[in-house]
C-alpha cells in the first residue's frame, strides 16, 4: 500500500513540475557559474552544444549560415567534409538548423561576407589572418576547455604565444587522429623540437621513430602540473606507465633510481645502451668510489682484447655484476647483485 | 580520444617504421591545395607551412552510411646485416613476405555524426596492430586496439646455456658448472649459434569516452600487456679484474614473462566559471616468475692460498625478478575562473605503490660456501669464514618472508593566472610533492643470529676471507655489511612567480622566478634548494620572421654535503659491533659529490626562428645551449651541451614539397675521481687511503650530426 501510495503521488507532482520549472528552481549560478542549461541542448545530435564565438573584430557580425561560406570556400568545404569536426557540427545542424558549423569555428560571417578583403571581419587561425592569437584560442576553448587543456593559461606553450592552429588543423584530414596540423603528432611536435626529433635517431630511442608511441604519451603539450609539461605528477609516475617493473618499491633500493630515472637515463635518445646520459663505467663513477672497489680509471686496455682485461669496462660494465642497477627484491640484493 | 589523451594515458599512436604516420603520407595530395581565396595564408601562426591536404577519398553511400578504405601491401625482403639488432629494435624485419602496410575503413552517418574507423597493418608475427572505433560525434567514443611490438635487444646473442627464455639455464655440453675455464667457455660460446634475444609487448586495451553534456564528460581506459621473451642481463659471480682465476664476464639471456593492467577512470566538468578534473589511475604488475637461476661456468678460487674453497658447490646463479606490484593514483583538479580573465587551480593527488612478494632465500647453494680456514670442512666459530647453505638456502633464514615495501605519496598543487590587462599576465603557484616510506627490511637470519646478506650468491666469501657479508655477533664481529634496507623519504616544495608582458602587439617579455626545495631523507643532504630564473622573449616585428628566445640561469644549492649518510644500514650501527683495529674502513671519498645532490649553477639558452623567405618556403632555426658546472672536486664536475638544427621547407605546388634538415650537436661530461691506494678508516682525499696519486680525470665529448632531406 505503501508502494502504491508514492506512485500515486510522484506523478502529479512530476506532472506538475515541467523541465523549466527545475532550471527556474536552480540557483542563479549553478555549479558551472555559466546558468542552466539548454533545454534544446540534447535534442539535436552531433555537437549540439557549440555556439557562436565573439569576434571582437567583428561585434556586429551576424550568423549567415553554412550555406553562404561553402558558396565561396567550395575547396575548403572538400576538405573539411572528411573531418571530425564536419561530421559532428553537420549532424547538428540537420538536427537544429540554427545550430552553427563554420561559424562554430570562424565566429559570425556577415561582416565578412561584406568585405572580405577585410582581415580579420572572420576569426582566422593563419599566419596573417588577422585575428589575435588569444582570440583564437579562447575560440577552441569554447568547446575545448577542461580536462586535458586545464593548465593552458599559463603553460610554456601559452606563454611563448602559441595558438592551438600551431599544432591543429580541423580543416582537413592531415593526420588519421588527432586532427594535426602534420601527418602525426610527432611530426607536429618536431616542427619546432627538430633537435629533440634528432635524438630519437640515435643508437638507443624510445620508439618514436617506428610510429609506436608519441611524444604526447608522455607530455601534455597544452599544459599540465609540471614544468617538462609531463601527463603525471612526476618523472618516474610518467616512465612507469610502460615500465611498471620498475616502480618497485624494491626491498633494496638504488637511491637516484627513485629519485628520477633522468638521473641516469635521458628520455628521448642516447648514444649510449639504454638512453643512458653517458657511457658506464663513467656514468656510475660520477657517484661511486667505494673502498673494496678499487674505482680505477678504465682504458682501452681494459677491453676484452686488451692487455688488461678488467670486467668494470667489459661486458655491460658495472651492471655485469650489479645487474638490478634498478633495486634488487633478493635478500641477498643490497649491492644490487641479486 | 577514448584510450588516452593528451591529459591521461599511452598508446595515443599506432603506426609502425614503414609509414609512421599511419597513412597521412602515402594519401595522394589535392592538385587544387588548400584554397585560392586567401592566397598567402598557409601558414600557422608561428609561420610553419601548413600540410597540403589529401585528395578528398572516393565515398561509397549506401543507406544512412558513408564509407570509403584502403589498403596497402607489398612483399618485404631485406638484405645485408638484417640480424643487427639497431636495425631490428622496434620493427622486427626478420620475415620476409607478404606485408600489409596498413588497411584502414571508415564509415560515418551524417544523420546523427555516428562513425566507425578501423585501421590496421601486419608486418611479422610480432608487429602488428588492430584498431577500431566506434562514435557518435559529441555523445560517445569506444575504442579497442590489440598491438605487437617487438623490442630486439640482440640479433647476434651465442647462448651458452639451455633453456633461453626460460627460469632456469642449464650449461650446454661441453661446459661443467663451476670447473670450466675461460678459453673453454670462450670455444663453447664461438660454436653457438648466432640467435636474436628479443621481448615482446603485446597489449590490448579498451576505452570508452562519454559526453553526458556539454559541461560533463567521462571516461574509463583498460589495457592489458604482456611482456615475452629474453633478454641480456648481467650475471657474473665472481669477477677476476683483481684475482686471476676467478670468475669472469659474461651475460646471461635473462628471461621476460610478465604482464601489466592499467586503468584510468574519471568525470571531468568543464563550465565557464568551474572546471573539475577527478581521475582514478591503477596499474598492476604482474611477474610470471620470482626470479632465474643459471649455472655458473667458472669455478672459484680463494685468495688466501689454501685449499681450494668449496667452489664445486657454488655452481648457480640467481636474480629475483622484479615484483608483483600495484599503483593506485587519486587526483582532483579544481579550476575557478577569475576576474580580470584570470583562473585558480588547485589540485590534490594521493598515490600508493606497493608491493608484498614472497622473497627468495638469500642463496640457493647445498653444502657449504665461503672458505674453510682449518681444512676440516666443518662449520664452526673455529671456522669463521666457512657458512652452511642449509642456515641460508630457505626462507626461514629471513626475518620476514614476504617485501612488505610501500610508499605513498601525496601532491598538492596551487597556481593562478591573472591577466589585468590584454598586455600584462602575472602567475603564481605553489607545489607540494612527498613521498612517504612506509616499511624497511632487516636483514637478520633467525636460523644463526647473525645479520647481512650472502654476497655474490656465496661466491664472494668463498674468495675473500671476510666478504661474506655476513655479519656475526662472535665470529665477525667486525665485518661491515649491509644488514638493513634504505629508506628514501623525500618532499619537494616548490613557489613560482612570474609575469608575461606584451611590449606591442609584435612583443613579449616574461619573466619567472622558481623556488623548490628538495628535502630527502637518508642522502647526502637533508635540504637542497634550486633558485632559477626564466627568462622568454617572443617577437614578430617582422612578417617574415618569428623569434623566441628564452634563458634560463639556476643555482643549486643546499645544506652541509654528508658524504657518507648510508651508515645506519650497515652492520657499525648494530649492538655488539666491534670496531676493527685501526677503525672502520671508509666506505668512500669525502670529495666525491654525486651529481643529483650536487651544488651547481646552469645557464641555458634556447633561441629558435622561423623565416618566411618565400611564400612558398620556410626557415627554421635553432640554437640551444646549456652549461652545468657542478662544485665537486670529485665526481660531475661539468656537463655542458650545445646544439644547433636547420631546416629548409619548400611547397612549391600543392602536389610537391621538399625539406632539408641539418643538425649538430656536442655535449661535454668532465668527471674526476680517485682511485684508493689503501684501506684505512680516513676518507680525506689526500689522504692515506684517497692519495693524491690516485686521483684521475676524464672527460666525455659526444657528437652528433644529422642531416634528412624528403
Amino acid at each position: 500500500f505503501a508502494a502504491s501510495a508514492i506512485l500515486l503521488v510522484f506523478p502529479v507532482a512530476s506532472a506538475q513540475q515541467t523541465k523549466s520549472d527545475l532550471e527556474r528552481m536552480l540557483p542563479p549560478t549553478n555549479l558551472s557559474g555559466d546558468g542552466p542549461v539548454e533545454a534544446h541542448a540534447r535534442v539535436a545530435p552531433g555537437f549540439a552544444y557549440a555556439s557562436i564565438p565573439a569576434n571582437p573584430a567583428a561585434p556586429e557580425a551576424k550568423p549567415t549560415g553554412e550555406a553562404i561560406c561553402t558558396a565561396c570556400h567550395a575547396l575548403e568545404n572538400d576538405h573539411f567534409s572528411h573531418t571530425i569536426h564536419a561530421l559532428g557540427l553537420r549532424a547538428a545542424a540537420q538536427g537544429d538548423p540554427a545550430a552553427p558549423v563554420c561559424e562554430a569555428c570562424h565566429g559570425a560571417g556577415s561582416a565578412h561576407a561584406q568585405d572580405p578583403m577585410q582581415k580579420g571581419l572572420i576569426i582566422g587561425f593563419t599566419q596573417g589572418s588577422g585575428t589575435p592569437k588569444k582570440v583564437q584560442t579562447e575560440t577552441c576553448l569554447t568547446c575545448h576547455q577542461g580536462g586535458a587543456r586545464d593548465h593552458w593559461l599559463g603553460s610554456v606553450h601559452q606563454r611563448n604565444d602559441l595558438s592551438c592552429s600551431d599544432c591543429h588543423n580541423p580543416m582537413g584530414k592531415f593526420s588519421p587522429e588527432g586532427s594535426m596540423a602534420r601527418a602525426s603528432i610527432n611530426e607536429t611536435c618536431s616542427t619546432c623540437h627538430r633537435d629533440i626529433r634528432a635524438q630519437f635517431d640515435r643508437r638507443s630511442h624510445m620508439p618514436l621513430p617506428e610510429g609506436q608511441m608519441t611524444c604526447a604519451d608522455c607530455h601534455n603539450p597544452h599544459g599540465s602540473l609540471t614544468n617538462p609539461l609531463l601527463k603525471t605528477n612526476t618523472v618516474n609516475e610518467t616512465c612507469t606507465q610502460c615500465h611498471a617493473e620498475k616502480r618497485g618499491p624494491f626491498l633494496f633500493e638504488h637511491a637516484p633510481v627513485r629519485g628520477s630515472c633522468l638521473n641516469c637515463h635521458t628520455p628521448h635518445g642516447s648514444n649510449q645502451a639504454s638512453l643512458l646520459v653517458a657511457p658506464t663505467p663513467f656514468l656510475c663513477q660520477q657517484c661511486h668510489s667505494h673502498l673494496r672497489h678499487p674505482n680505477d680509471l678504465q682504458m682501452p686496455g681494459s677491453l676484452a682484447n686488451g692487455p688488461n682485461p678488467d670486467e668494470r669496462l667489459m661486458g655491460r660494465s658495472c651492471i655485469t655484476c650489479h645487474a638490478q642497477i634498478h633495486g634488487s627484491n633478493n635478500p641477498s640484493g643490497p649491492r644490487l647483485h641479486k | 580520444t577514448a584510450l588516452a589523451d593528451s591529459g591521461v594515458g599511452v598508446d595515443l599512436w599506432i603506426a609502425n617504421k614503414l609509414d609512421p604516420s599511419a597513412g597521412s603520407h602515402s594519401q595522394p595530395r589535392n592538385a587544387r591545395g588548400t584554397t585560392w581565396l586567401r592566397p598567402g595564408e598557409s601558414r600557422t601562426p608561428t609561420g610553419f607551412l601548413y600540410m597540403c591536404p589529401a585528395e578528398s577519398p572516393e565515398i561509397v553511400a549506401g543507406g544512412d552510411w558513408q564509407t570509403h578504405g584502403s589498403i596497402e601491401f607489398g612483399y618485404l625482403g631485406a638484405g645485408g646485416d638484417t640480424r643487427n639488432a639497431i636495425w631490428q629494435r622496434y620493427s622486427d624485419w626478420s620475415n620476409d613476405g607478404l606485408v600489409i602496410g596498413l588497411f584502414d575503413f571508415h564509415a560515418a552517418r551524417p544523420s546523427d555524426g555516428s562513425y566507425v574507423d578501423v585501421r590496421g597493418s601486419y608486418l611479422s608475427e610480432h608487429n602488428n596492430y588492430l584498431k577500431g572505433v566506434i562514435g557518435r560525434a559529441g555523445s560517445y567514443k569506444i575504442e579497442a586496439f590489440t598491438r605487437s611490438t617487438p623490442n630486439v635487444l640482440s640479433g647476434n646473442a651465442r647462448s651458452i646455456w639451455n633453456g633461453v627464455g626460460t627460469n632456469n639455464l642449464t650449461l650446454v655440453d661441453g661446459l661443467v658448472p663451476g670447473a670450466s675455464t675461460p678459453a673453454q667457455v670462450a670455444a663453447v660460446s664461438a660454436a653457438a649459434p648466432e640467435r636474436s634475444l628479443q621481448v615482446n609487448r603485446d597489449k590490448q586495451g579498451l576505452g570508452l569516452s562519454y559526453f553526458f553534456d556539454r559541461r560533463w564528460t567521462g571516461y574509463a581506459n583498460f589495457t592489458n600487456e604482456t611482456r615475452e621473451g629474453a633478454r641480456p642481463f648481467g650475471g657474473p659471480f665472481f669477477f677476476n679484474f683483481a684475482f686471476a682465476d676467478n670468475g669472469g664476464v659474461y651475460e646471461t639471456p635473462r628471461p621476460i614473462e610478465d604482464s601489466t593492467i592499467n586503468t584510468n577512470l574519471g568525470l571531468r566538468f568543464a563550465g565557464n566559471v568551474w572546471r573539475a578534473d577527478i581521475g582514478y589511475s591503477g596499474s598492476f604488475y604482474r611477474s610470471a616468475r620470482t626470479g632465474f637461476t643459471y649455472e655458473v661456468p667458472f669455478s672459484l678460487w680463494n685468495v688466501v692460498g689454501g685449499p681450494p674453497s668449496a667452489s664445486a658447490q657454488l655452481t648457480s646463479g640467481q636474480f629475483s625478478s622484479e615484483p608483483d606490484n600495484d599503483y593506485h593514483n587519486l587526483r582532483a583538479t579544481l579550476t575557478r575562473a577569475l576576474p580580470m580573465n584570470g583562473q585558480f587551480s588547485l589540485t590534490a593527488s594521493t598515490a600508493t605503490m606497493r608491493q608484498n612478494d614472497d622473497l627468495l632465500a638469500p642463496t640457493n647453494c647445498t653444502g657449504t660456501f665461503g672458505i674453510d680456514l682449518v681444512g676440516n670442512g666443518q662449520v664452526g666459530p673455529n671456522n669463521p669464514f666457512l657458512y652452511s647453505c642449509a642456515n641460508w638456502n630457505t626462507t626461514d633464514a629471513l626475518s620476514r618472508k614476504t617485501a612488505d615495501m610501500r610508499i605513498d605519496t601525496d601532491l598538492f598543487d596551487a597556481r593562478f593566472v591573472l591577466q589585468p590587462t590584454n598586455a600584462l599576465t602575472w602567475r603564481g603557484g605553489l607545489r607540494f610533492y612527498r613521498e612517504d616510506y612506509r616499511n624497511t627490511y632487516l636483514a637478520y637470519n633467525p636460523l644463526t643470529g647473525e645479520y647481512g646478506y650472502v654476497a655474490e650468491n656465496g661466491s664472494q666469501g668463498s674468495v675473500v676471507p671476510g666478504e661474506s657479508g655476513i655479519w656475526n655477533p662472535v665470529t665477525g664481529a667486525s665485518i661491515v655489511t649491509r644488514v638493513m634496507s634504505l629508506p628514501l623519504d623525500t618532499q619537494n616544495t616548490e613557489a613560482n612567480a612570474g609575469f608575461d608582458w606584451r611590449l606591442s602587439s609584435t612583443n613579449t617579455l616574461g619573466a619567472t622566478v622558481i623556488f623548490t626545495r628538495n628535502e630527502p631523507e637518508h642522502r647526502e643532504r637533508r635540504k637542497i634548494d634550486d633558485t632559477s630564473v626564466k627568462l622568454n622573449w617572443m617577437n614578430r616585428g617582422i612578417d617574415w620572421l618569428t623569434l623566441r628566445a628564452n634563458y634560463v640561469y639556476l643555482r643549486r644549492d643546499g645544506d652541509t654535503y654528508n658524504y657518507d649518510p648510508y651508515e645506519f644500514t650497515f652492520s657499525e650501527s648494530l649492538p655488539g659491533f666491534v670496531e676493527p683495529e685501526g677503525g672502520i674502513p671508509a666506505h668512500t671519498v669525502d670529495a666525491l659529490r654525486k651529481y643529483d645532490m650536487a651544488s651547481r649553477d646552469q645557464n641555458k639558452v634556447d633561441l629558435m626562428a622561423t623565416l618566411a623567405p618565400r611564400d612558398d618556403m620556410t626557415l627554421s632555426a635553432s640554437v640551444r645551449a646549456d652549461w652545468n658546472d657542478y662544485d665537486a672536486t670529485l665526481g660531475r664536475q661539468k656537463l655542458d651541451t650545445m646544439g644547433f638544427t636547420l631546416q629548409w621547407e619548400w611547397q612549391p605546388s600543392p602536389l610537391t614539397n621538399a625539406s632539408v634538415f641539418v643538425g649538430f650537436d656536442r655535449s661535454k661530461l668532465g668527471i674526476a675521481n680517485v682511485n684508493e691506494t689503501g684501506m684505512t678508516s680516513d676518507p680525506s682525499l689526500g689522504g692515506s687511503t684517497y692519495t693524491e696519486a690516485g686521483r684521475w680525470w676524464v672527460d666525455d665529448t659526444q657528437r652528433n650530426r644529422s642531416l634528412g632531406a624528403n
